[in-house]
């Protein structure tokens, strides 16, 4: 079964390397955003999916780095790669301390308290807070980054960046996955009375999983500047956060698989059914429903643990 | 001072239309435990479908009165149909599912009937006629209200006490309530748990409707994608007056008016968005069951 | 080095089929880039049918240069992420030029890919920032912010003497920049602006935020935003009993405006480029009255016709150069278009891509709900 899965990432990697020279320019920035949204996708399933609290605001921390970089490269002339540090750092602590103070809230009210947060996120943004934001403009001219004074500006380098950022946080999540904090968050979402109970610190943990999935989400913002040389509230806004949040749950929360299947049906779909623009959306939200109805835990739901197939057999 | 009453006056009346619209969402909630995120868009589909009542019985009736009576009903009723259609459709076969697979149902039921109404009636905003509400108003010590003001206070008023006499009094009220603190318990009572959701089902789309045609007859100008801004204020009133409990969403509603009135009145209009929202965060950090949700134990 | 290599193949064969597919296709491509859904979609969907209908004008005279012009349509939304994601497509559809798109906002976020690609683009954006960076490729049907500001400014201090002044936008780009353009004018004219605040548009309450206004006496409050806030705002200002003037910014002049402000809508000012239907153009008279035909409504707003014109102008170019080099018909535009008769008034263009020329005036809304004019140059 490893095997099995082993190959089909194998397919999964070389379609993604081979793609942006069969793709036109526009389905070549498609994918290039779907890499980049599937990153922020699986940053968002650690907090909703394996920690099990409902964050329907992470549209915040994409949008902290995507604006660090903005900011930075554009009113310092920070060369781009410079400025990832920072745009890990900041949606790292800002994940943490806007957690802190709800962690401990029951579902529905931490998906509120996340919504007001990234309502009042974009309304700083559009207000120009500390005159740098842009205001609703947002930020235009963001440079390209660069290598050893070889400027990657092409479609395709940007792509590869992506690629990169992809490949990073899915090893990121498979180290997370088989390690002690990927068990204990697991505990924690199956029953956090039992898990604390266990000795399990769940605040900590809930806090972990909140800073580290800003952080990912914060650096998938620079590599978001970098492809539209722009950013402006709109991309960071609660509606946004509304996508990953429903991406998550829609390809099946905790699989990794899922999320992927998830980013390219709620994303990359919609981008194939332009021609339908008026109607897109109707029938979209038609396939919300039944794929809920029909596969409540998603597209492709994750599977716990390695129990042999033999186990659950006569 | 006449400023500071006028800002009052404002903001009672945008909260009752919040507090019409937040018993919806709080209702469902207490039996359902779900965020029916397509109740705003069900708001402003009732704005649509009483515009095209109204300019069909124009036609017809002359006595603008009669006019407006017969629009809140027969809106009410198919809306309340259209809530049940919606209850069955979307969010019934998900029962059982886990928690969130239904919200995400509400939110594609969100989609449809935006997305819906931008088909049916297109992009452009609709507008409500102004022969047949009147434009009355009333100037007392330099305080402003208009007739249509005065109506939707007194109409708010008057439902919400209505809906209150019947949750508390009536032994459908008490199997209401009964549900919602426990199904289960509730079932083993003898209670068609099933049937009492249809009927929150029905009270929260009606009231829901009667919301929506306010803002139809008082602002005028409707758009397809008004339910968002909407059913998010109207969401927020029900979570700080304690989700799930009724005068809460009353309360909450007539308070999220006023204060936003009195934030854009006297700090400032680009911040009242933000801040409303941040008085939100407040209160759940410091008292995440609202101001009149009961302090459960916290549920691990 | 293997990928390199088929990479050039690719990319080879591309180009291939693309040039192929140019020389024997006989048709000349034409992108729309707009708001098709969303929150601006009628504006964008009026842009897209209007060209449509010109295209088709054109195809049954045989089309230009004996080619068949085909559109190609493309929604952006109105946010500038998906206007970049456009830009490319049509790029990649093989446009010569684009129209669109509807907001400053998304016209700019693609502006920069049409210069890579050589495509012409022209926009009714009325941003400033548009024409800064000097692309060739780009050029602007409408008269820029700065222009229409200065005319309120004049028109507040010198013809109306207005004294205690109050300006509102709302958060878009377009809004807030004319809004703190018009007010930085006024004030160069030595005006006193006594409140400058925001809406959130779409809100349709508006009586906190005039509420607080009154207690300022303004006499005049000054909106730069959209019609479906201008006719709410100009509403709810009677009924708190405002007697301040209402002065809208372009965006206001629709015909929904009096529909929204109802009896309220008396006694409105709105300051925008000459309306079609009064202005003596027979270029005008003609195409509204075949949008009326083709598409039963009117477009949606003079954004619609300025577009229209961008349009009018590169095809007529295209005429004239006899040709489809993008550079070619951009050195014409730039240099030999003069006075060309356009729906919203003469058009030509400088360098750097502004449309030469504007021709602002002030309207009032009388008892009878029609336009007159009150101000002008």
């Amino acid at each position: 079964m490893d095997n099995k899965k082993n190959i089909l990432y194998g397919v999964f990697f070389l379609v993604l390397i081979i793609l942006p020279f069969i793709l036109n320019s526009r389905w070549e920035s498609v994918a290039t955003t779907f890499l980049i949204y599937s990153t922020v996708a699986l940053s968002q399933d650690i907090v909703l999916g394996r920690a099990g609290m409902f964050d329907m605001g992470h549209a915040i921390f994409f949008g902290l780095g995507a604006y660090s970089t903005a900011i930075l490269n554009t009113v310092y002339g920070v060369p781009i790669l410079l400025t990832i540090p920072v745009a890990i750092i900041l949606p790292l602590i800002a994940g943490i301390l806007l957690s802190a103070p709800i962690v401990h809230l029951r579902g529905d009210y931490l998906l509120v308290t996340t919504i007001g947060f990234n309502i009042v996120f974009t309304q700083a943004l559009k207000n120009n807070v500390f005159g740098f934001t842009g205001g609703p403009n947002g930020i235009f001219g963001i440079a390209s980054p660069s290598i050893f004074g070889y400027s990657l500006s092409s479609q395709t380098a940007v792509y590869f960046m992506a690629f990169i950022l992809l490949l990073i946080t899915l090893f990121v999540i498979r180290n997370l996955e088989t390690s002690k904090i990927g068990r204990a968050l697991h505990y924690i979402n199956e029953d956090s009375l039992a898990s604390e109970c266990a000795g399990i610190n769940t605040r900590f943990y809930r806090l972990f999983s909140f800073g580290l999935s800003a952080a990912i989400a914060g650096l998938a913002g620079t590599v978001f500047a970098v492809q539209f040389s722009a950013v402006s509230p709109e991309a960071f806004n609660f509606i946004q956060s509304v996508l990953f949040f429903t991406i998550v749950l829609v390809g099946g929360p905790s699989s990794v698989e899922g999320v992927l299947l998830g980013t390219f049906f709620m994303f990359v779909l919609p981008e194939m059914f332009r021609q339908f623009a008026e109607a897109r959306y109707l029938i979209f939200g038609i396939a919300m429903i039944l794929i809920m109805i029909w596969r409540p835990k998603g597209i492709w739901p994750a599977k716990f643990g390695r129990i042999p197939k033999y186990f659950f057999k006569d | 001072m006449e400023i500071f009453i006028q800002q009052l006056v404002n903001g009672l009346t945008i909260g009752s239309i919040y507090a019409l619209v937040a018993l919806g969402y709080t209702m469902v909630y207490g039996v359902l435990k779900l965020i029916n995120f397509a109740h705003g868009d069900l708001v402003a589909f009732s704005a649509y479908v009483g515009l095209v009542i109204m300019m069909q019985l124009a036609g017809v009736i002359s006595s603008s009165v009669v006019i407006i009576v017969l629009v809140f009903i027969f809106t009410a009723i198919i809306i309340s149909a259209f809530g049940v259609l919606l209850e069955r459709l979307a969010y019934k076969p998900l029962r059982k599912a886990p928690r969130l697979s239904a919200v995400v149902s509400a939110l594609g039921a969100s989609l449809i009937i935006e997305n819906g109404i931008m088909l049916i009636w297109g992009p452009r905003p609709k507008i409500f006629p102004s022969n047949i509400v009147p434009n009355i108003n009333w100037n007392i010590g330099g305080v402003y209200i208009g007739l249509m003001q005065l109506l939707v206070l007194v109409i708010s008023f008057v439902l919400m006490f209505v809906l209150y006499f019947f949750v508390n009094q009536t032994k459908l009220g008490a199997a209401m309530r009964a549900s919602a603190i426990d199904q289960d318990a509730a079932r083993l009572m003898g209670i068609n748990v099933d049937r009492i959701i249809m009927i929150t089902f029905i009270i929260g789309s009606a009231l829901g409707s009667v919301g929506g045609l306010f803002i139809g007859m008082y602002y005028r100008g409707i758009y397809f994608n008004m339910g968002w801004i909407y059913g998010l204020n109207a969401f927020v009133a029900a979570i700080i007056g304690g989700i799930g409990n009724i005068p809460g969403a009353m309360l909450g509603g007539m308070l999220l008016g006023i204060f936003n009135a009195l934030i854009s009145g006297y700090l400032s209009s680009s911040w009242a968005l933000a801040l409303t929202y941040v008085l939100l965060i407040v209160i759940m950090i410091f008292r995440p069951t609202g101001i009149l949700g009961e302090r459960v134990a916290e549920k691990v | 080095m293997l990928r390199k290599g088929l990479f050039f193949i690719l990319a080879f064969v591309a180009t291939l089929m693309f040039s192929m597919q140019a020389m024997a296709g006989g048709v000349i491509k034409i992108g729309v880039q707009a708001p098709i859904t969303g929150k601006f979609a009628s504006e964008g969907q009026s842009i897209d049918k209007a060209v449509r209908l010109i295209a088709k004008q054109y195809n049954k005279k045989g089309g230009i240069l004996g080619k068949t012009i085909k559109v190609y349509t493309c929604d952006d939304e109105g946010q500038a992420q998906k206007a970049a994601v456009c830009a490319r497509q049509l790029v990649d559809d093989g446009v010569i030029a684009v129209i669109g798109s509807y907001t400053s906002t998304c016209a700019e976020a693609a502006e920069s890919i049409y210069y890579k690609a050589g495509v012409l683009q022209t926009s009714d954006g009325t941003s400033d920032t548009l024409v800064k960076h000097g692309y060739w490729t780009f050029f602007r049907n409408s008269s820029p912010n700065s222009a229409e500001a200065a005319f309120t400014a004049e028109f507040f201090i010198k013809k109306k003497h207005y004294k205690r002044i109050a300006a509102i936008s709302d958060y878009s780009t377009f809004s807030t920049d004319l809004t703190n353009a018009v007010v930085k004018d006024i004030k160069k004219l030595g005006g006193n602006i006594v409140y400058k605040g925001k809406i959130t548009s779409g809100a349709q309450n508006f009586t906190p935020i005039l509420t607080k206004i009154k207690s300022f006496h303004p006499d005049v409050i000054y909106f730069g935003g959209y019609y479906t806030d201008g006719g709410l705002i100009k509403a709810q200002m009677e009924q708190l009993g405002i007697k301040a003037d209402f002065v809208g910014g372009d965006s206001n002049d629709n015909p929904e405006f009096i529909k929204l402000a109802g009896k309220a809508a008396v006694g409105a000012y709105l300051v925008n480029v000459p309306l079609p239907n009064m202005l003596p153009y027979d270029t005008a008279k003609k195409f509204l009255k075949a949008y009326q035909e083709a598409y039963n409504e009117s477009p949606a707003s003079i954004w619609t016709l300025f577009n229209v014109d961008g349009l009018r102008a590169i095809l007529y170019s295209i005429e004239q150069t006899k040709s489809t080099n993008t550079k070619k018909i951009a050195y014409y535009m730039h240099n030999k278009l003069k006075n060309f008769p356009g729906i919203t008034g003469p058009v030509e263009w400088a360098a750097n891509g502004e449309r030469v020329g504007s021709a602002y005036m002030a309207y009032r809304i009388g008892s009878d709900l029609k336009y007159h004019i009150v101000y002008r140059h």
